[in-house]
């Protein structure tokens, strides 16, 4: 390949076209797991300066190129052979859909002459991934391979970023050809806001009484972070955002009320509820985030902005709509407020919700260990969560400073991510420090990826909270269905220490709450991957809650 | 309620497939079809949806389609 990334001409394999297509797409990492009808590509990597990370199970290919793409802002590329190897891609693949991450999955497929006759491990992977990729290739020509590489993650990057599928059957990777002339694709020029909406926005700010900012994960794919917390220290407008934004306004924003929704802070809810102007950043007015949507922020005017004009107007009508780049129209919209006693109403707020750490008793409490870690871990950690209980925790606990270091699973909500995505992040950003919470319930699901920490070394650290059961399963059967508990006993879970040994981790236990902070010291200072597991108590639940159903405004405590 | 659209679409692999699995999908249900190859490689398609959601807002979903070059509603 020469330096200006156009691949020269030769005659080459259609699998070798492909792995000279993505070096030219400066992929340097792929996450993937060998089988037959991706045999051809296999053997192009040998010659190839691509590094693969053997992962033990396909879908944990797809989320570890999930937590890669997440944490470096590049694209992350997963690949699998045809059949269980495809089929185990998908949920991965769904994750990276529902949160909007720009990663290119890659598929062998049987031969084409075989296609469509039932052969071994054919499945129709096109057709089954379509509801949920950006958009999906079946590559027919050799020849055609690197235009479609290019165009895939061209796609794949570019407005609101998604995955893209390509799937190339085994008679195409290994046929002969000349590659056609083709190249990467320009970055496409920021889209524009409209210049007379944008003027009516403003207007609208500048009359508002008690306007709030709504910051969804929007801001971090679009990367306009900067442009958020300028607009915020023009402004001094109060803030909440949602569990993929945790981490957007910085340390410096004043009148942050953090996270809204089902587990947020009841400050921030308070606060959408009586606010008059909502100005949405990246957002998408999510289930989760808004509660009975009827119900919420009733007397609320609504200026969305969005990179996807398909999202204005989707749950929520909008007042102004505003579809391009989020950090254009911040700036246009940035303008100095009066809005004095509203801000004091919000300290008043933050001030009535502060998080207490003051739990009674001598078991451990989760929350409590989960701020100290972040503050011992410090603000270049980046934090990957699985999915449960103490996905919330970490949204309210941890001391999170931007988007980025935060991953989690927002929209599938699909346990298992925890580990594969920590792995992912670390060999995307290796000089920074990766902490990987999970829980019993969720380690299991990809359990066997501390194989693979241990074969690369990757020095993620693993907090395993261990209630012993599938504990918000069990939170919602105690409190929404009359304490019926079914199939929520995880009591004969293996020795979580002795297991992760066996894959040759360091491990070791805590169960009191005195041995927390010696913990948090042993955990940071191991040098390579470690797992603490932590018992916690099967009862603990996940404070406060809007039930399902119900207004932001009728939030349960544990009071309650 | 009844919608028609008139949308242009691109003619590749699958892209048919996309366009309908999406209609219905986000809650529309396809009542008439008719597809007409253009010159190029650009399709004319005519479709009427039945559905009780914002049919322009499903205009914006089509148009998301890689292979959707416009998706206008006639109604």
């Amino acid at each position: 390949m020469a330096d200006s990334g156009v691949i020269e001409a030769a005659v080459r394999s259609g699998a070798q076209w492909l792995v000279a297509a993505l070096e030219a797409e400066g992929v340097d990492t792929i996450f993937g797991y060998p089988g037959g009808a991706i045999m051809p590509v296999y053997d192009a990597l040998v010659d190839s300066r691509l590094r693969h990370i053997l992962v033990r199970h396909e879908q944990a290919a797809a989320l570890a190129a999930d937590g890669y793409a997440r944490a470096s802002g590049r694209i992350g590329v997963c690949l699998a052979t045809s059949g269980p190897g495809a089929t185990n891609l998908l949920t991965g693949i769904a994750n990276a859909y529902l949160d909007s991450v720009p990663l290119l999955a890659i598929t062998g497929q049987v031969a084409s002459g075989l296609m469509g006759t039932d052969a071994f491990q054919e499945v129709d992977i096109f057709g089954m991934s379509l509801p949920v990729v950006k958009h999906s290739f079946i590559v027919r020509r050799a020849e055609d391979v690197i235009a479609v590489v290019h165009e895939a993650c061209a796609i794949a990057r570019s407005g609101r970023p998604g995955p893209v599928l390509i799937d190339l059957p085994k008679d195409v990777a290994q046929s002969r050809s000349a590659a056609q002339p083709a190249q990467r694709h320009a970055t496409p020029a920021p889209v524009i806001p409209d210049a007379a909406t944008l003027t009516a926005a403003v207007a609208l700010l500048a009359r508002s009484e008690r306007p709030l900012l709504y910051i969804g994960g929007g801001v971090g794919i679009a990367r306009a972070e900067a442009a958020l917390r300028a607009f915020i220290a023009t402004t001094g407008m109060p803030s909440v955002c949602t569990l993929k934004a945790l981490g957007a306004a910085g340390p410096s924003a004043s009148h942050h009320l953090g996270m809204l929704g089902m587990h947020g802070s009841p400050a921030a809810n308070h606060a959408v509820q009586s606010c008059d102007l909502l100005i949405v950043v990246g957002a998408r007015f999510d289930d989760r985030a808004t509660g009975k949507l009827d119900t919420f922020a009733p007397g609320a005017r609504v200026v969305h902005i969005d990179a996807d004009a398909a999202e204005i107007g989707k749950l929520r009508a909008a007042d102004i709509g505003l579809a391009g780049d989020l950090s254009l129209a911040l700036a246009a919209l940035e303008q100095p407020l009066d809005i004095h006693a509203w801000r004091e109403h919000c300290s008043a707020l933050e001030s009535l919700y502060r998080n207490r750490y003051d739990a009674p008793g001598t078991d451990i409490y989760a929350p409590a260990l989960l701020r100290e870690l972040s503050l011992a871990a410090g603000d270049q950690t980046i934090v990957s969560c699985d999915v449960g209980q103490h996905q919330m925790w970490v949204a309210q606990h941890w001391r999170i400073q931007a988007i980025h270091a935060h991953l989690t699973s927002g929209g599938l909500g699909a346990m298992g991510y925890g580990v594969p995505a920590a792995l992912g992040a670390q060999l995307a950003r290796p000089e920074s420090r990766v902490i990987c919470v999970t829980g019993d319930g969720s380690i299991m699901m990809n359990i066997q990826e501390l194989a693979t920490l241990r074969r690369y070394a990757i020095p993620v650290k693993i907090v395993l909270l261990d209630n012993a059961c599938l504990g918000m399963v069990r939170q919602w059967q105690e409190l929404f269905f009359a304490e019926r508990y079914s199939e929520v006993d995880l009591s004969d879970n293996p020795d979580f220490v002795a297991l992760a040994r066996a894959f040759g981790i360091e491990a070791f236990g805590i169960e009191r709450r005195e041995q927390v902070p010696d913990a948090i010291r042993r955990l940071l200072d191991t040098p390579g991957p470690v797992l603490c597991h932590v018992r916690i108590d099967p009862r603990a639940n996940v404070w406060p809650l809007v039930p399902p159903g119900k207004s932001n405004g009728e939030m349960m405590d544990s009071a309650a | 309620m009844i919608h028609h659209f008139e949308i242009l679409l691109r003619d590749a692999e699958g892209a048919l497939q996309r366009l309908l699995g999406t209609t219905e999908r986000r809650g529309f249900r396809v009542v008439a079809l008719h597809a007409q190859a253009g010159p190029g490689t650009i399709c004319r398609v005519e479709l009427t949806v039945d559905g009780t959601r914002d049919a322009g807002l499903l205009g914006r979903q089509l148009e998301r389609l890689q292979e959707v070059q416009a998706a206008t509603i006639m109604d």
